[in-house]
């Protein structure tokens, strides 16, 4: 009686658990199609295209590397691969350099969690507004009798308007970093939120100064966001191609705007050249960043 | 010169005076004063609210008092940073970094301390308090692979290695469960003894004061509720609430006239009188006993009916119930013979002997 109750238990779990795996297949069929429809799929044609021949006015599914060839063999075009990671990197320096402090102040020094909510729900303001709007709002900032300009010459810090702030690398980084700031500020922030306050009075205790409490403790319990935060960083900004529109006056030629130009004139086995190469670009720089920290443990 | 510094190791290793701390309305301290002599264990008790926690972290240095001032050893350190003070703290949740092995927890007051240790030094140094503490073998482990017990010991460890003058304990043992916390308070003494430093240990649980201190404090709302060795703690708490916080004592409100004590139950003769407070009186659980209802001739008398029975092994608590739904404990140690038989429901007479019961007032 006992030995067959137990039998008869363990079918139960056996057939339950199988259920619960169908079950947990059904939970992610949804995402699993949409995945499959909108990027695996999207992602083999743009592979697939970059390798068919263009001619001015027709594009054949013939198969060639011509494409790839006419990418690699144009110093604009391979110039516009060195620009966007130069840009890239300056921008991803300055948000942490910007962001960092200001999650600190938020995360950690704001005691009051309405307060420090407050904070971050500023941050997010500017996203109020048009994407264009916010861009283009810098020019009149920027421009050589735009409001610094205006500034500096009367506090009489420069005589000649500067010239190099608009229309150039500096006005597009500039644009950038104010843009996207706020995705290193947020995960920052919530990774030093959840900093047990004890910990760091732990150190206090133990006779290390605020710099060495930064550099050895906050620092490393916060990398997991500012991670997550390049992460956001980033893919946005390889794929910027508004912001360099906008603010560059054409001079600062991205691979997202190439991406623009090629579409523009039906181009496609070319701009899918730049699909493959950005994604690409995206992929290792994604795969390199996970390498600093495991954010499955982390998070 | 040697004269200065005579005197300064005659001063205790901690003094405080007329120590202050609100928040806001709401008085954590008031006018707390005390000393720790070198080498002592002082347990710092009190309910929840009395402000232990308060106290242990304005000495650390986490809070500034409102008034009053904090000696270390001689010297003034109400207004010195945390991180100067060179005063150990354990905290309740061990508050361990949780990047860091727990070799590089032990290290880290030696390695980012205001004194350059040489990692040779850094080395040997915690090696030996690991070991001191019982982890030999752990030292690689992360925090998140290790036990509560040795979560426990790595914080003290990481505490004791910097030799800080003065160690101060909150709550140590209150992470973890019982069988454990009885195992860590033998190693606390024995380390203690080991290091011949001064403890401060804050607790909440009345058998951990009692068993851990060289000498006792008692911090009721506040205030220091009483001050002595866990034995004239014990047996002559100094007020009711000090009776109370013990856990040991029945305690009765009421007045006192003449040579006795009047209580709702009737007069009660005593013992020993406390001067100078609320009038109350306390006896002690063990040294009430219950008899048939009338069989009381004389003394003390407080008629109650019989609810329910606890065993503890060593001893059995009865717990009665007055008419006006005051529960009187009565516990029997059963080393004094088999416990007796009460009917649930049933009224019985609890009495004592009148050279036992404490008066306050």
């Amino acid at each position: 009686m006992t030995s067959s109750e137990t039998a008869g238990g363990a079918v139960e779990i056996r057939s339950l658990s199988r259920s619960g795996a169908a079950r947990s297949y059904l939970l992610i069929a949804p995402a699993a199609v949409w995945m499959t429809l909108f990027l695996v799929i999207p992602i083999a044609v743009i592979i697939y295209v970059s390798f068919w021949t263009q001619t001015t006015f027709k594009i054949e599914s013939t198969l060639t590397l011509d494409s790839w060839r006419t990418f690699f063999s144009s110093d604009t075009y391979v110039n516009s691969l060195w620009t966007t990671l130069r840009i890239w990197l300056i921008v991803l320096i300055a948000t942490f350099v910007l962001g960092y402090p200001t999650a600190l102040f938020v995360g950690l020094f704001v005691k009051n969690k309405t307060l420090q909510t407050t904070l971050l729900v500023l941050c997010v303001i500017p996203f109020w507004t048009s994407f264009l709007i916010r861009v283009l709002a810098w020019r009149p900032m920027l421009g050589k009798e735009g409001a610094i300009n205006i500034i500096l010459m009367k506090l009489g810090i420069v005589h000649q308007p500067i010239e190099a702030l608009l229309f150039t690398d500096l006005s597009v980084v500039i644009g950038m970093t104010q843009i996207y700031v706020v995705f290193m500020v947020g995960p920052i922030a919530f990774m030093l939120g959840r900093i047990d306050p004890n910990i760091l009075e732990a150190a206090r205790d133990l006779g290390a100064n605020f710099w060495q409490i930064l550099r050895k403790i906050i620092f490393p319990l916060s990398l997991p966001g500012v991670v997550v935060g390049a992460m956001f960083v980033s893919v946005m900004v390889l794929g910027e191609f508004a912001t360099s529109a906008a603010l560059s006056g054409r001079k600062v030629n991205l691979l997202g705007n190439i991406i623009v130009t090629q579409v523009g004139s039906l181009k496609w086995a070319l701009a899918s050249v730049v699909g493959v190469i950005l994604t690409v670009i995206m992929g290792l720089v994604i795969a390199g960043l996970l390498r600093v920290v495991d954010l499955k443990q982390e998070l | 010169m040697k004269g200065e510094i005579a005197v300064l190791s005659e001063e205790p290793i901690l003094r405080l005076d007329g120590l202050t701390k609100r928040f806001g309305n709401r008085v954590a301290l008031s006018g707390v004063a005390f000393s720790v002599e070198r080498g002592e264990y002082v347990a710092l008790f009190g309910p929840s609210g009395a402000g232990k926690t308060t106290l242990l972290r304005a000495i650390a240095g986490f809070e500034i008092p409102d008034a009053g001032k904090i000696f270390l050893a001689g010297r003034e350190i109400t207004h010195t940073p945390a991180h100067e003070r060179g005063v150990g703290f354990v905290f309740q949740n061990f508050a361990l970094f949780p990047h860091l092995s727990v070799m590089d927890n032990v290290a880290f007051g030696l390695r980012n301390g205001a004194k350059r240790v040489p990692e040779r030094e850094v080395r040997m140094r915690a090696l030996e308090t690991i070991g001191l503490v019982g982890l030999k073998g752990l030292e690689d482990r992360g925090i998140g692979q290790i036990s509560g017990g040795q979560k426990q010991r790595v914080a003290l460890a990481r505490t004791l290695v910097i030799r800080p003058r003065l160690v101060l304990l909150d709550e140590p043992l209150g992470a973890l469960d019982a069988n454990l916390r009885l195992r860590m308070r033998a190693e606390l003494r024995r380390i203690r003894d080991q290091l011949q430093m001064p403890f401060l240990h804050v607790t909440g649980n009345e058998t951990e004061a009692l068993a851990m201190g060289d000498r006792l404090i008692v911090l009721d709302q506040g205030r220091i509720g009483q001050l002595g060795t866990p034995a004239e703690v014990y047996n002559r708490p100094a007020s009711a609430n000090v009776a109370r916080f013990l856990n040991r004592y029945n305690v009765f409100d009421g007045a006192l006239e003449g040579g006795s004590f009047a209580s709702a139950y009737g007069r009660f003769p005593y013992g020993v009188r406390m001067a100078g407070q609320k009038p109350a009186y306390a006896i002690r659980y063990d040294r009430v006993v219950a008899r048939e209802k009338d069989a009381v001739p004389q003394g003390p008398v407080v008629r109650a009916n019989y609810i329910a029975s606890e065993y503890l092994g060593a001893a059995i608590v009865h717990f009665f119930q007055t008419n006006d739904s005051k529960v009187v404990e009565v516990e029997h140690h059963l080393s004094n013979g088999p416990p007796e038989a009460f009917t649930e429901g049933r009224a019985y007479d609890l009495t004592w002997k009148p050279d036992d019961g404490i008066v306050f007032g």
